[in-house]
């Protein structure tokens, strides 16, 4: 009774004032440096309003999720798979197993210009290094996940005589989508990265390529605008995945607080 | 009509070798309430799980109507003591499991789930996700997802030991009134001796290192129980003193 919680808004109006006060410092920072460092507030909002008014903002902002949701999606598709197919499969995991260490171990962002030359200086080339930044993070949270699926459910499977597939599908992937989920989560940013640089090295496309024009005009402000958008991209797909969990997953914040 | 036949186990742990169970001969009637009772680690689950087929069998066999069993067993239903519901699925959906892997039907499978959780009282939440059910609500739905396959023999591992005392004496009198209306064979897990005096008909005492049964009691109390004090009858409290002597419980303990 005594030690009462602080009200919500509380925690709110603390972010609210230190916001603020980095803001008012950023603003007041204009006044004694050179503007082409960090800008100021005003300008980058000056500058966000500009190009959000003349559509360079919205088409490029359309343009880099198109790529980052096709690029994610097909690393999904081959990475949830993969994974499954090796968490179940003792034979393909063996496989398999090399390459991934191997691949996982290589730094994506050489293969950038090993994917112009693959796939030519275009759209297919951005996509193909936006799936190979992320697909690994998908496919090793999914074969953990297959492979920490509980004892219980496993039991499940086999008691209720549940054949292979069925096992995979009714049950494995089902028990395993909190793992998968959290990979996908990894995955957005380093998918995020990827759509950012392909779009800077790859015909100056998207937020990428919007980001090195400004640069190389030295234009600040327009520069942290479309650095702002990129995030609020990134955000935006981290905010729909949470959606699909807390709409899909109910149980592991219900279960989570049952358990002690 | 089922018969585990010189039943042993040993794994390795470490460097050195466990028996779980050793040279265990078991024969189960139909129509009979059967439980092992022994202290933890005694092998009793485990022994439960080679009669299903969940666990291989380092040595001996399962024999079910004449037939040597391979691999997880058809004909038997298993109860889980973590109860192992599938929060994915609502509770209806988690009584169709084991019928989707029996190959029926969507509308056959649905009228038979909702039958069998009518028989356990539950056909009102069969809609609602598990996890939303107390654990006494959550192991009916166990009991009838094993159920729901019609088995010839249930097999319960420890299914009552996470729940509070008068959640388990009910669902201890509901389980006693589901075996004689459905004249099922039950083989019961638990280290509850008044729990298994007041359910079955024998009792498998076992002793552990290496897990063996030491004994079969019969518990010669008059059916249905639920009608008298069990624990209060004399027969009872005899049998009671005699089971914990035979389990060695007093000799074991460190004073």
């Amino acid at each position: 009774m005594t030690a009462r919680a602080a009200p919500a808004w509380w925690g709110n109006a603390g972010f609210l004032t230190s916001f603020v006060f980095l803001l008012a410092v950023w603003q007041l920072s204009g006044l004694v440096m050179n503007k082409i460092f960090i800008s100021t507030p005003a300008a980058v909002v000056g500058a966000f309003v500009e190009i959000l008014a003349d559509g360079t903002l919205v088409s490029r902002f359309i343009d880099s999720a198109l790529e980052m949701g096709v690029g994610v999606a097909i690393a999904s598709v081959i990475g949830i798979g993969l994974g499954v197919l090796m968490g179940r499969s003792a034979r393909v995991e063996r496989a398999f197993e090399p390459i991934l260490n191997f691949a996982n171990a290589t730094p994506t962002i050489a293969l950038l210009p090993l994917m112009e030359i693959w796939f030519g200086l275009g759209s297919s080339a951005r996509i193909a290094f936006i799936v190979i930044i992320c697909v690994w993070t998908v496919l090793i949270n999914t074969l953990t996940g297959i492979k920490n699926v509980r004892v219980g459910h496993r039991d499940v499977a086999r008691a209720f005589g549940l054949n292979g597939i069925e096992a995979t599908r009714k049950v494995y992937v089902p028990s395993a989508m909190p793992f998968i989920l959290a990979g996908l989560r990894i995955a957005l940013a380093q998918a995020a990265v990827g759509m950012i640089l392909s779009g800077q090295e790859i015909g100056e496309f998207g937020l990428g390529g919007l980001t090195e024009e400004y640069a190389t005009f030295y234009q600040t402000e327009h520069l942290i605008a479309a650095i702002i958008a990129s995030t609020g991209l990134a955000m935006l797909a981290f905010a729909g995945l949470r959606l699909y969990q807390s709409r899909r997953q109910p149980w592991i914040a219900a279960t989570a607080a049952g358990r002690r | 009509m089922l018969q585990a036949v010189g039943i042993s186990k040993s794994y390795r742990s470490g460097t050195s070798e466990v028996q779980a169970l050793k040279d265990v001969d078991l024969d189960i009637y139909a129509g009979e309430f059967l439980s092992l009772v022994g202290p933890s680690g005694c092998g009793k689950t485990t022994l439960l799980r080679i009669i299903d087929g969940l666990t291989p069998a380092s040595g001996g066999s399962v024999v079910f109507d004449g037939m040597t069993q391979q691999g997880v067993s058809r004909e038997m239903a298993f109860v889980f003591q973590d109860i192992n519901l599938l929060p994915w699925r609502s509770v209806v959906e988690n009584v169709e499991i084991g019928l989707e892997a029996r190959g029926l039907g969507a509308v056959e499978r649905r009228q038979r789930a909702l039958e069998t959780l009518r028989l356990v009282g539950l056909e009102s939440v069969a809609d609602r996700p598990p996890y939303t059910l107390s654990g006494g609500m959550q192991q009916r739905v166990g009991v009838a997802r094993a159920l729901a396959i019609q088995p010839k023999v249930l097999l319960m591992d420890e299914p009552f030991v996470h729940l509070d005392n008068f959640t388990r004496e009910t669902l201890q009198i509901e389980l006693s009134k589901l075996w004689q209306r459905l004249k099922l064979t039950i083989v019961f897990v638990t280290h509850d001796v008044d729990e298994a005096i007041f359910l079955s008909d024998r009792i498998a005492l076992f002793r552990s290192a290496p897990g063996r049964i030491a004994e079969i009691a019969t518990v010669d109390l008059p059916h249905p129980r639920w009608d008298y004090n069990v624990r209060a009858d004399p027969r009872a409290i005899e049998l009671r003193e005699h089971i914990i002597d035979a389990l060695q419980v007093r000799q074991s303990l460190l004073v």
